[in-house]
């Protein structure tokens, strides 16, 4: 049997001497080498002169030298496969889509001259896509029937929010704002050089939250309260007390936004709305037949979707005659829990939700592991969404942030900082939106003359259906 | 001077009325003390006696003048005062000598005159040589260093008129080599060599070499290289040779040779050394050129000893060595391309990360992941070290990219475990197997990456590459030609060439398959004016439409065959003027770039600058590659590299869009990894310019410049850009490429062609920056198009920018060097410092451009004068330990 040997180098390892009979087929030698790495016969490669080694090859005619180095490559793995959901690109996608979902956020709004009031409250209330919806939905010939200039307002508001959706370029409201000015001639006011004067965003959130509140009525036949008052109308009950005969009146309302009173002894947020809720005011007492200081204590009997909290930071000052700003600092949380503020009842009702969501964050935390909730009717069977409570649990996320910077209502500039789907922070500083990070939110929260957080959006967090 | 400061100190003295005239006679007599006047009388005796009839009294004034005049001491600003007071009757003298009968006082008087000349003969004269040639031509020194130098500078004139004149020169060769010796012994080796190259006589200069002066010498030939006309440096390198081998300074000897593309010479050099230890020096720096010299029969070794040097000469140390140099630093932990675009450090932007991945942002991604793992055959992308989740980690990545961007993909692997055959191929392997085209092709261009300048006897990267050529999907050939030309640059393999030439002739096949093959072809021919291959591109261009972006490579392949050979190509030349005109003009420019390029030459130089002023109404495109030439040939050396650094200010001003578009490139090339802050500057500037394609080619110029330094600034540059042109995919593509290409092996790695003090051009190097330059001319087409891979041809200059010591054993040796900016020594007295503003380290080091090491111990000596690459150490015999510390 004529035989050679050869060294056969496979990646970093050496046999030193493999026997090579010449008078087999090279795929004999191959099979050899299986022996000792494994790499089956098809996948192995052979260096040698002027090419590989072939199967079926002349071993007489490749001159192999007898302590030769071969070189043989190889090995066993699988070809990489590909995934089976292939890759999504944004090269992919649609030219009109890929402007939004490449920046990850929507387009800006231009100034048209000190409208950074109206631009930041826009913002804030694009941000809620309920709110989006049910302006989509609304149609143009919906109740002409009394109140022309608050339709054309909540038409101009749909065209604009449409316009929002879809640009990636910054919007110019010029038809929504001239509809507000003439809707609200307050807007209108105009500065010795003609120009329109800057303007409180607190009001113009009011006011466009109440315009749409009585025009986004629910299509006829449904008994569901009015959309706006659906997501944003915080029911409050108050018992008003008079201090000097002890008697006592129940009063109900519903409010858009609750207020965060600042003074001395408030650093956070929780300490602002506490005061809020209780006020003093002087109104006559039919038993005593004359004004007399009443005490008004209120508790929550409904939450809305989303919770609008006002910081009070505005007061008129008398001898500058204007809007002066209280720059206290007052701390706000990302995750706002208003449980405390509520009525017994409201609370019992808040308690499985609760629960429900709680063991849900833990479960994603991989804190606990299941357990089965055995007392009380199911919690999880029910749609939270659908309930008659605006927020099932009473515990909210911060998603919008409309910020003041200045001294005086009147002046300065509105900036609105709103979260995104994707849960990027994005400042929307009039036509340029500038990415943020979620910690420097939290920042607004006065103290200098830094942005300083004057209106909080904040959305209820409701447990998964299961 | 005391006596002229005597009658200055009494100038100021108010005088009075009669004393005035008195000072007036006085300023006739030219203010003279009596020492001077006393020598002034003197003189003017010899002169007088000098003329008398009497032989003997004329030989003793002759005598007397001739020791007034030599031991008078002059300063450099002053005449001496003997030939000051002689002045006066140079004329008479001169008249006298020619009434004098023929005898030997008639050749003492020469000699007067002849000394006389040097401060009274008219300019263009030259009656100092001419007497002299008259005169004894006795002992020139004894008359002082001004006269030899005079005498030095009238030869070189009297030379160029005798031979535009065809006269006689040999009494000048004569005098020619009595001032040479002299030169040389005082120090004044600059001055010998130019009189020698002015009488074009350099070839007697190795016969007045001595220990003492050859160095210093050679040190002035070899940078006189850069700046004489061509031919001209051929034989001044041919002389440095000569005398470094003459000297058996076998380590200069072969650099000199490979400056010269002599492998002959460099073959004799390895002969003439016997030993071991220096022979593993010298190939190491064959390896650092990718040359090697074949180790056969003739050159008598032990077997044993072959397979080292022969190990080293294919450079597959150079990895190990390389490793060793990144643990020694501390940065063998992978980087993902988040470390390096440090988004944390811009202002919230970079933040608003998009949900949904982008193939051109994922495929920037794998470019920086792959550049800056480059060589460490690790990284959190492609080679996962969890490897028992099988597959799927890596596959994710390379999946993530999109059609075309998976073979860039996949081909990164290949740089990832760049230079390490053994360790990288295996881990290839399975993409071959792969049933997608795009990530077959990307193996295949990956097995040409790992052995990029790495020679192997089993030739596995031909074994593996050589079928797919033929394929029938291009993207694979694409792959596979690519891969050819990487592993196999400037090897000039024939089976390469049989391979190619068929696909670059077949009119069938796809431009751009066509145009790969003949850059190929090119880089594996380069420089080596290879007929065959020019033939077969040529006749490409004939045949082809070449309305391709992609024809460029055909030009551009044809071109790197000629790389730096001058006129060898002219004949070529003449053939590319008659093809097609679309692709002429580009061609011829791309082709003279190419045949000039490293070479200096000053009028090509300013043909490309004025063909850059022409105002073209036709899209046509070849200024862009004038510009590029423009660098190209200017790169040679410091002052016509700055010299083109202001001329591409010009263009920039004034030029069209096309050439300023070609202007941050060749920016790039000047400057390459090496961040001037001027060019830095320019570069930041025009990457914020209205022009797009000239903001992406300035972005890619600024990673060019800064390619492997980490320079903090071109980084915070790149930072700023990123968040500047976030909206802008194109250019967010190039500014990631950028920061990818600095940060290259995460700082280890330089893309300088110039190595080993910038004397030696690594022709595969300069030709695989070429490549991508000019591939960047056309962006949108080519690295924003379906071609990016283009840029791995970087790989063919990336090289470790270190100093390794080892010991004789080949064993890596930690020594105290002192590293610092390099300072130009050739020709200054006495022995300068080589280096300024030095730190010490222990080896191995990095050296950055312009930077330079020496040892800081005497305990070894350097086998190598330039301390660069891999440097054999022999610890030296007379080394006495310092009880002192």
């Amino acid at each position: 049997m004529p035989s050679v040997t050869v060294s056969v180098k496979w990646q970093k390892e050496l046999f030193p001497s493999v026997e090579i009979d010449t008078e087999q087929p090279p795929y004999v030698f191959k099979c050899q080498l299986f022996d000792l790495t494994g790499v089956p016969p098809d996948r192995q490669k052979i260096m040698v002169k002027g090419g590989l080694l072939k199967d079926d090859g002349d071993w007489s005619k490749l001159a192999v030298k007898e302590g030769q180095r071969l070189m043989m490559m190889g090995t066993a793995e699988e070809a990489p496969k590909a995934p089976e959901k292939s890759t999504l690109f944004v090269e992919d996608l649609p030219e009109n889509e890929q402007g939004v979902i490449e920046q990850g956020f929507t387009a800006g709004l231009m100034n048209l001259g000190n409208t950074c009031y109206m631009n930041s409250t826009i913002q804030c209330l694009h941000s809620v896509p309920e709110l989006r919806s049910a302006l989509k939905s609304y149609s143009a010939g919906a109740g002409t029937d009394m109140d022309p200039s608050s339709h054309t307002l909540t038409l101009a508001a749909r065209d604009l929010f449409g316009e929002l959706d879809s640009s990636h370029r910054a919007v110019a409201p010029l038809r929504f704002w001239t509809l507000l000015r003439s809707k609200f001639p307050q807007f209108a006011q105009q500065a010795n050089n003609g120009a329109y004067m800057q303007q409180d965003a607190e009001e113009c959130w009011t006011q466009l939250v109440y315009t749409l509140s009585q025009r986004l009525r629910p299509s006829s036949g449904e008994t569901r309260e009015a959309t706006l008052k659906n997501l944003f109308g915080v029911d409050i009950s108050s018992r008003i007390k008079c201090a000097e005969t002890e008697e006592e009146t129940e009063e109900a309302e519903t409010v858009y936004s609750l207020k965060c009173h600042i003074s001395q002894d408030v650093n956070h947020l929780n300490e602002g709305l506490k005061q809020g809720l209780k006020s003093e005011l002087e109104k006559t007492s039919p038993s005593l037949g004359r004004s007399a200081v009443h005490s008004k204590e209120s508790v929550i009997t409904r939450l809305p979707q989303y919770l609008t909290v006002q910081f009070v930071r505005f007061f008129w000052k008398r001898e500058t005659k204007q809007k002066a700003k209280i720059l206290r600092k007052v701390d706000y949380p990302l995750v706002l829990d208003v449980m405390g503020f509520c009525s017994e009842e409201l609370k019992n009702e808040l308690k499985a939700p609760r629960e429900l969501l709680r063991e849900q964050e833990d479960r994603e935390a991989g804190l606990k592991g299941k357990r089965k909730i055995e007392d009380g009717p199911a919690p999880s069977s029910m749609d939270w969404s659908t309930t008659e409570q605006g927020s099932p649990t009473g515990i909210y996320d911060l998603v919008a942030v409309l910020t003041h910077k200045g001294r005086s209502a009147d002046s300065g500039h509105y900036v609105a900082w709103v979260k995104q789907e994707n849960g990027k922070w994005i400042e929307f500083d009039d036509d340029r939106p500038i990415p943020q990070r979620e910690e420097d939110i939290t920042k607004l929260s006065g103290g200098g003359d830094w942005h300083t957080a004057y209106i909080c959006l904040y959305k209820s967090r409701v447990p998964k259906k299961e | 001077m005391a006596p002229d400061l005597k009658s200055d100190s009494s100038a100021p003295q108010p005088p009075a009325k009669p004393a005035k005239d008195a000072k007036k006679k006085k300023d006739e007599k030219e203010d003279l003390s009596e020492e001077d006047l006393a020598l002034k009388q003197q003189l003017e005796l010899y002169v007088e006696r000098a003329q008398d009839s009497d032989p003997g009294v004329q030989r003793l004034a002759l005598e007397s003048m001739r020791q007034e005049i030599r031991s008078a001491t002059s300063s450099m600003t002053s005449v001496p005062k003997p030939l000051k007071f002689l002045r006066p009757h140079y004329g008479t003298l001169k008249a006298f000598f020619q009434k004098m009968p023929e005898s030997e006082l008639k050749m003492y008087m020469a000699d007067i005159i002849s000394v006389l000349a040097l401060t009274m003969s008219e300019e263009g004269e030259r009656e100092s040589l001419q007497y002299r040639l008259l005169g004894s031509k006795g002992d020139l020194g004894s008359w002082g260093h001004e006269y030899v130098r005079n005498l030095a500078g009238e030869i070189g004139l009297e030379f160029q008129k005798r031979r535009s004149e065809e006269e006689y020169i040999s009494s000048l060769m004569d005098l020619v080599k009595q001032i040479v010796p002299f030169h040389l012994q005082h120090n004044a080796e600059p001055e010998a060599v130019d009189l020698l190259m002015e009488v074009e006589t350099l070839d007697i200069l190795p016969k007045f070499m001595e220990k003492a002066n050859f160095k210093r010498t050679c040190s002035y030939l070899l940078s006189c290289a850069s700046y004489v006309p061509e031919l001209e440096d051929i034989s001044v390198l041919d002389i440095a040779y000569q005398i470094y081998s003459k000297f058996e300074q076998h380590t200069d000897a072969l650099r000199v040779a490979l400056r010269l593309g002599n492998l002959q010479y460099a073959r004799a050099t390895f002969a003439a050394c016997k030993d071991l230890s220096e022979r593993k020096q010298l190939c190491y720096i064959l390896a650092r050129q990718s040359e090697t010299v074949e180790l056969d029969d003739e050159i008598p070794m032990e077997d044993e000893h072959r397979d080292v040097l022969q190990d080293i000469m294919n450079n597959t140390k150079l990895c190990e060595g390389y490793l060793t140099l990144a643990r020694d630093l501390d940065v063998m932990e992978p980087k993902v391309p988040e470390d390096i675009y440090k988004a944390h450090l811009i202002d919230g932007r970079a933040s608003a990360g998009a949900s949904v991945d982008s193939a051109r942002q994922n495929l920037a991604a794998t470019f920086v992941n792959a550049f800056v793992n480059a060589g460490f055959g690790q990284d959190h992308l492609m080679t996962s070290p969890a490897e028992s989740s099988g597959s799927t980690s890596t596959g994710n990545w390379l999946f993530k990219n999109k059609e075309h961007g998976k073979a860039s993909a996949t081909a990164s692997l290949g740089l990832i475990t760049l230079w390490d055959v053994d360790g990288g191929l295996p881990q290839i392997d399975k993409y071959l197997y792969s049933t997608d085209n795009h990530v077959v092709a990307g193996a295949l261009l990956a097995v040409g990456i790992i052995n990029c300048g790495i020679r192997n006897d089993c030739d596995p990267a031909y074994a593996l590459l050589y079928d797919s050529v033929t394929k029938d999907d291009p993207a694979v050939r694409i792959g596979a030609i690519m891969g050819l030309g990487l592993a196999y640059a400037g090897t000039q393999k024939e089976e390469v060439l049989e391979l190619l030439t068929p696909i670059i002739s077949d009119s069938r096949v796809g431009i751009d398959v066509a145009g790969f093959a003949a850059l190929s072809l090119g880089l594996v021919y380069v420089a080596s004016c290879h007929e065959d291959a020019a033939q077969a591109i040529l006749l490409a261009m004939m045949e082809r439409d070449n309305d391709d972006p992609l024809a460029r490579f055909l030009c551009l392949g044809l071109g790197l065959l000629y790389l730096g050979k001058q006129d060898a190509a002219e004949a070529t030349f003449e053939v590319v003027k008659t093809v097609n005109e679309k692709i002429s003009n580009y061609c011829q420019v791309t082709l003279e770039s190419c045949t000039y390029a490293g070479t200096g030459n000053v009028l090509k130089v300013q043909k490309f600058l004025s063909q850059c002023s022409d105002h073209l109404d036709k899209g046509e495109s070849h200024q862009g590659a004038a510009v590029l030439g423009i660098g190209l040939v200017a790169m040679a050396e410091e002052l016509g590299s700055d010299m083109a650094l202001r001329a591409l200010e010009h263009l920039l001003q004034y030029g069209e869009p096309n050439i300023r578009r070609a202007v941050p490139l060749a920016l790039g090339l000047l400057s390459i990894s090496n961040p001037k802050i001027n060019v830095m500057d320019t570069l930041s500037r025009l990457s914020h310019d209205t022009d797009s394609e000239v903001a992406m080619a300035a972005t890619i110029s600024l990673g060019l410049i800064g390619a492997g330094t980490n320079n903090a600034r071109i980084a915070g540059m790149l930072r700023s850009l990123s968040s500047y042109y976030y909206k802008d995919p194109s250019l967010l593509f190039c500014v990631r490429i950028a920061q990818g290409l600095v940060h290259m092996g995460k700082g280890l790695i330089t893309l300088n062609p110039y190595h080993s003090d910038r004397f030696l051009l690594s022709t595969p190097a300069i030709a695989g920056i070429v490549a991508v330059l000019h591939a960047c001319l056309d962006m949108k087409a080519i690295i924003l198009g379906k071609y990016h891979y283009v840029l791995y041809y970087l790989v063919l200059a990336m090289q470790p920018r270190m100093l390794m010591t080892v010991d004789e054993n080949l064993k890596p040796l930690p020594v105290p060097v002192r590293v610092g900016i390099a300072v130009d020594t050739v020709g200054q007295a006495g022995r300068p410092k080589s280096i300024t503003g030095f730190q010490t380290h222990t080896t191995p080091v990095l050296l950055a451009t312009g930077e330079r090491a020496e040892l800081a111990t005497e305990k070894y000596t350097p086998l190598s004068s330039v301390l660069e690459g891999f440097v054999v150490l022999r610890e030296n015999p007379d080394y006495v330990e310092d009880h002192l510390n």
